[in-house]
């Protein structure tokens, strides 16, 4: 063991470039891979705690009215029902509403609780996180604390078509109702404002029944049975609801990205760094074949010698990873303020050990088996063969690019000489260009279809968008479209209305209708087969035909009013809204099981319409008719501009990443190829060979692995990067990622990676410089 | 008169060694000429090598000139002295040096592409080049390591002179051959010598030496003396006598 060590030791001093090499990127490797187990297996357990802790609800109902009558058949149905294992019901207020907020508006479903009430509801209540010393005004929940919103300042709030204005007074945590991916979006009321608000009458008395179940895995059917038994009794009524599972989902999207990301980053360092190590080795043992002979022959068995460099890296390893997962409790309160920003939960960091020790066990594991599986070929050396023969640096199986026969150039053939007997260079740069290149391609990606414009993106998240959408009473339909025709402002308005049907021993769905699919903004909602034309069609959620065995053309029994009916599956959709428990109508279609109480229609207004303007016009245009009016582009502005902040700050850090990564690796090469070659160098210039022509030679003998992997890697990735997409979202329901690849980008990228590679060696092969011919006198 | 091919004035070497100035080289004045076999002679450490160095444009010297034809070299650039050793010097070194990853062949080649583009005209030359050392076909197609080191030596004398240079330098070429190969090789260089190659050749051995018509004495950093042997015959009895009594002159 002491030998072993005294043998490690002096290693690691003889390659100390290598060694901080290694160092590096486990410190890297370690840190992401900390960072992402951190991640992906606290931040959610942290939901958990505080649902746990605020004893939030499984399903939250708000329902307009809150007539004895009604809540008496609430009452009634929770008693009755052998799901529930507790539930509350609340007086409260609902409105759809807007603020200002990030630069866009905060639009939703608004659910105002007095604020005694909010904190000390039996299910579901609020948690004060920030408070000033203000006595009346409003609490939002702490993700919207933002540079605008801040404790004491002003906030206005349109409710309605009304618009109050109040102090903030502070923030508060809701697990189930603090953003606006919830569905429902608490706003709590100091005692005064709230009476002042039920005086007003801007927001209709509503009754918030919040449910926590014997089984919480039910959340999602029992969600969508309270609302079937509801409209069965109460046709023509208001209701908004979330449930535990499409919480959980939306308020993690990004934290799941992120760590997705984090856990591809750790994979592609560590895979780096393993390279690193074997080659590293490899050379080491080629290096020192006479030394590891000598040893040998003073009696050291190969164990003792494979022994010794497992301690070294692993030593190494874990002494850099334990410094690497430190390092990242530095970084994640960043991360953690970057992520709150998009959970909406307060997180307290605090020491987390199973990711660290996996941390450690992950990069340990994986380093010995690095170890020992390069330096396996210490046991073929025989000592005296090893002492007798000494090293052969160089296999003499071929003479690579003969001058003899080749038309190639001197200075190319030379070039090439290097990169054909020097293949594990090569298989180096290949691996780092590859793991480069896919993160070009997604960085590209991600730059077009989400930082530059989010359309595509929203695309595939929120699936069909518009300007506007009003919901109107069937009454007023035939005028509206009439004034939607006149209108010049109105590029297309089509029906676009959501409401619940069932699958017959299956689950609740989310059903659209639209009178006319080709009038949708988005066709790559459905992505295999067609959108429904006749009214015996229907086109289902991939997620859910995959769970169900449904293919296309497939019959299927849905459900509604008490009406069952058969439809011929013609195609599938992806839509996250619903996590993948949708399905789409025609209009006609739908009518087959239940007639229309209200519709919303989506509209396209020409370019530079005022949207709300247009919205308030509408709505005193047909007083009464209108139930509700969304600006649809300032709503998902508002929820979506966070993700292109968030996926901007992903793209530079990995390009930065991407960046030292090819530099480090290169300089790793080219330090190991000149300490190779110093001598070859001397030689050649002792014939005349100037510092600049091997210069160019070092570079070109990089050139080939590094411009073959480049264009491999980018062509390659081009084509798995949207089906790694995919299954990056797999959970939200998406089947098929079709962002558009930007190829100009990307060749362009491409490019900038082999002159960004070769200026690099360039550079980093300037030592050449120092390499003097005159050092031949002394026979080095 | 002969021919001046090189020609120094006042060149002087230093080196620090750990703060203090080693002076290597004296103010020499010297110069050599076209046609001749010169032979520098002088006892380990007297800074031969660190001459035929400087001479030969592979270092540049402290202080002094050196001229070449009609062109100073002293003060070249590295590049410079770069193209100036490609075009007109040739090098045989004591240890060989070849270069391991590359034939026999392609290792002369790769110094003769340096200078010409006529490649067809190259492997000619290599090839009379390799018949003249006896190097077989076969052993031009092997690598350095799986030849002997004669055979080698007499590789890298091939690819000294691949691109027919002016002056061709040996630093101690014998020296890491046995007796037998070390006379293979100082009878090339003879041959070669007696075809009007100019030869410079650094050496400590009274048997090479003998080799040369002209003999430089060097110690302490300063030419001693030098001496005419003449054209080097096989059968010049005398010749053995006259150098060593040269030698014993100088201290040898
Ligand atoms: N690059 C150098 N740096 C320091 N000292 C040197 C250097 N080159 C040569 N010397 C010194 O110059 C002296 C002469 O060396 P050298 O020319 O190799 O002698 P010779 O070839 O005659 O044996 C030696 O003492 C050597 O130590
Ligand atoms: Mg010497």
């Amino acid at each position: 063991m002491r030998k072993s060590f005294m043998i490690a030791r002096s290693n690691m001093r003889k390659s100390k470039g290598q060694t901080a090499a290694i160092i590096v990127l486990i410190l890297i490797a370690a840190l992401m891979l900390n960072l992402w187990l951190m991640l992906s297996t606290d931040y959610k357990a942290n939901f958990n705690r505080y649902h746990d802790k605020l004893n939030a609800e499984h399903v939250t109902l708000s329902i307009s009215g809150n007539e004895e009558e009604k809540r008496e058949f609430l009452l009634q149905t929770f008693e009755k029902d052998n799901h529930i294992a507790q539930y509350c019901l609340d007086n409260c207020m609902h409105m759809t509403g807007s603020f200002p907020y990030n630069g866009g508006r905060m639009n939703g479903w608004f659910v105002f609780l007095e604020k005694e009430k909010a904190l000390t509801r039996l299910i579901g209540k609020a948690e004060i996180v920030e408070e000033g010393a203000f006595a009346s005004g409003v609490y939002l929940p702490m993700l919207y604390k933002s540079d605008d919103i801040v404790v004491g300042e002003t906030i206005e709030i349109s409710i309605g078509s009304s618009k109050v204005t109040y102090t903030v007074c502070g923030f508060f945590n809701s697990v189930m109702m603090g953003s606006h991916n919830c569905a429902l979006t608490e706003l709590i009321l100091t005692e005064d404002k709230y009476a002042e608000l039920e005086m007003a009458g801007y927001a209709p008395q509503a009754a918030l029944c919040s449910v926590r179940l014997k089984d919480k895995s039910e959340n999602l059917n029992y969600e969508a049975l309270l609302k079937s038994t509801i409209t069965e009794r109460y046709p023509d009524i208001i209701m908004t609801s979330n449930c535990y599972d499409i919480v959980t989902q939306s308020r993690y999207i990004s934290q799941m990205i992120c760590s997705g990301i984090m856990s591809a980053m750790a994979f592609f360092v560590l895979l780096i760094a393993l390279v690193v190590i074997i080659s590293n080795i490899i050379n080491y043992i080629q290096v020192n074949m006479k030394n590891l002979g000598a040893l040998k022959a003073a009696g050291y068995t190969s164990g003792q010698l494979i022994g010794a460099l497992l301690l070294q890296f692993l030593g190494l390893t874990m002494l850099v990873a334990m410094v690497g997962a430190g390092l990242s409790y530095c970084l994640f309160p960043a991360v953690n303020t970057m992520m709150i920003a998009q959970t909406g939960i307060p997180y307290e960091i605090h020491f987390l050990p199973i990711p660290f020790v996996s941390s450690l066990g992950i990069l340990g594991g994986v380093v010995s088996v690095a170890v020992w599986y390069a330096s396996r070929r210490i046991k073929k050396i025989e000592p005296i063969t090893a002492l007798r023969c000494g090293v052969q640096t160089h296999n003499f199986k071929r003479n690579y690019v003969p001058f003899e026969k080749t038309k190639v150039p001197l200075h190319f053939a030379l070039a090439l000489k290097t990169t054909l007997s020097g293949m594990k260079y090569n298989v180096t740069v290949c691996i780092t260009m590859l793991v480069l290149s896919l993160v070009v391609v997604f960085s590209g990606l991600m730059t077009e279809n989400v930082i530059m414009d989010m359309t595509p993106f929203l695309n595939l998240i929120v699936g069909e968008t518009a300007d506007s959408c009003i919901n109107i009473q069937v009454e007023m339909e035939e005028d509206f479209l009439e004034e939607m025709d006149a209108d010049e402002r109105v590029e297309k308005a089509y029906l676009y209305h959501s409401l619940n049907v069932s699958h017959v021993d299956g689950a609740e769905l989310m059903a659209t209708l639209c009178d006319d699919f080709s009038k949708v903004n988005n066709p790559n909602v459905v992505f295999e087969g067609r959108f429904p034309k006749y009214d015996n069609e229907i086109a289902i959620a991939a997620k859910y035909a995959k769970e169900h065995g449904f293919k296309v053309g497939d019959e299927i029994e849905i459900t509604a009013n008490g009406k069952l009916e058969k439809y011929l599956i013609c195609g599938f959709t992806q839509i996250t809204n619903n996590l993948g428990r949708d399905c789409l109508f025609t209009r006609a279609g739908y009518e087959r099981l239940g007639s229309l109480a209200n519709t919303s229609y989506y509209i396209n207004l020409e370019n530079g319409t005022d949207i709300d303007e247009f919205n308030l016009e509408m709505k005193e245009k047909f007083e009464g008719g209108v139930n509700t009016t969304i600006n649809v582009v300032e709503t998902i502005e508002g929820a979506a501009g966070v993700y292109v902040s968030l996926m901007t700050i992903i793209v530079i850090a990995i390009l930065v990443l991407s960046a030292i990564i090819i530099a480090f690796v290169l300089y790793l090469l080219v330090r190991t190829m000149l300490n190779n070659k110093k001598h070859d160098y001397g030689i050649m210039k002792a014939l005349g060979f100037t510092t600049g022509q091997l210069i160019l030679q070092t570079a070109m003998s990089f050139m080939p692995a590094i411009i073959l992997a480049s264009f491999i890697g980018l062509i390659g990735c081009s084509f798995i990067i949207n089906p790694l997409t995919a299954l990056f979202l797999q959970g939200l329901g998406i089947v098929k990622c079709t962002f558009k690849i930007p190829i100009d980008f990307i060749v362009a990228a491409g490019i900038g990676l082999v002159v960004f590679a070769f200026v690099t060696v360039c550079l980093l092969a300037l030592k050449i410089r120092e390499i003097a011919p005159r050092a031949l006198l002394f026979g080095e | 008169m002969k021919e001046i091919l090189l020609k120094t004035e006042k060149l002087s070497k230093s080196f620090s060694n750990g703060g203090f100035m080693q002076h290597v080289l004296k103010n020499i004045d010297l110069q050599l000429y076209k046609g001749d076999f010169t032979v520098i002679m002088g006892a380990s450490g007297a800074g031969k090598s660190t001459l035929l160095y400087a001479l030969s444009g592979m270092d540049t010297p402290t202080l002094g000139m050196i001229t070449f034809g009609n062109k100073v070299i002293s003060d070249l650039s590295q590049d410079g002295l770069a193209v100036f050793r490609r075009e007109h010097c040739g090098f045989v070194f004591q240890q060989i040096y070849l270069i391991d990853g590359m034939s026999v062949m392609d290792n002369v080649l790769s110094a003769g592409l340096l200078v010409s583009r006529d490649k067809r005209a190259l492997i000619r030359r290599a090839k009379e080049l390799f018949a003249a050392v006896d190097i077989g076909e076969e052993t031009q197609l092997k690598f350095p390591a799986q030849i002997s080191g004669g055979e080698a030596q007499r590789v890298g004398i091939v690819r000294a002179l691949i691109n027919s240079p002016e002056i061709l330098f040996a630093d101690e070429p014998t020296g890491a051959l046995n007796s037998k190969t070390g006379l293979d090789v100082l009878d090339t260089l003879t041959k070669f010598n007696e075809q009007g190659q100019s030869v410079v050749m650094v050496t400590h051995d009274m048997r090479s030496a003998r080799r040369g018509n002209r003999i430089l004495y060097l110690k302490d950093g300063v030419i001693l003396g030098e001496c005419d042997l003449g054209r080097y015959s096989h059968k010049d009895a005398g010749r053995h006598e006259k150098l060593s009594e040269f030698l014993q002159r100088m201290g040898w």
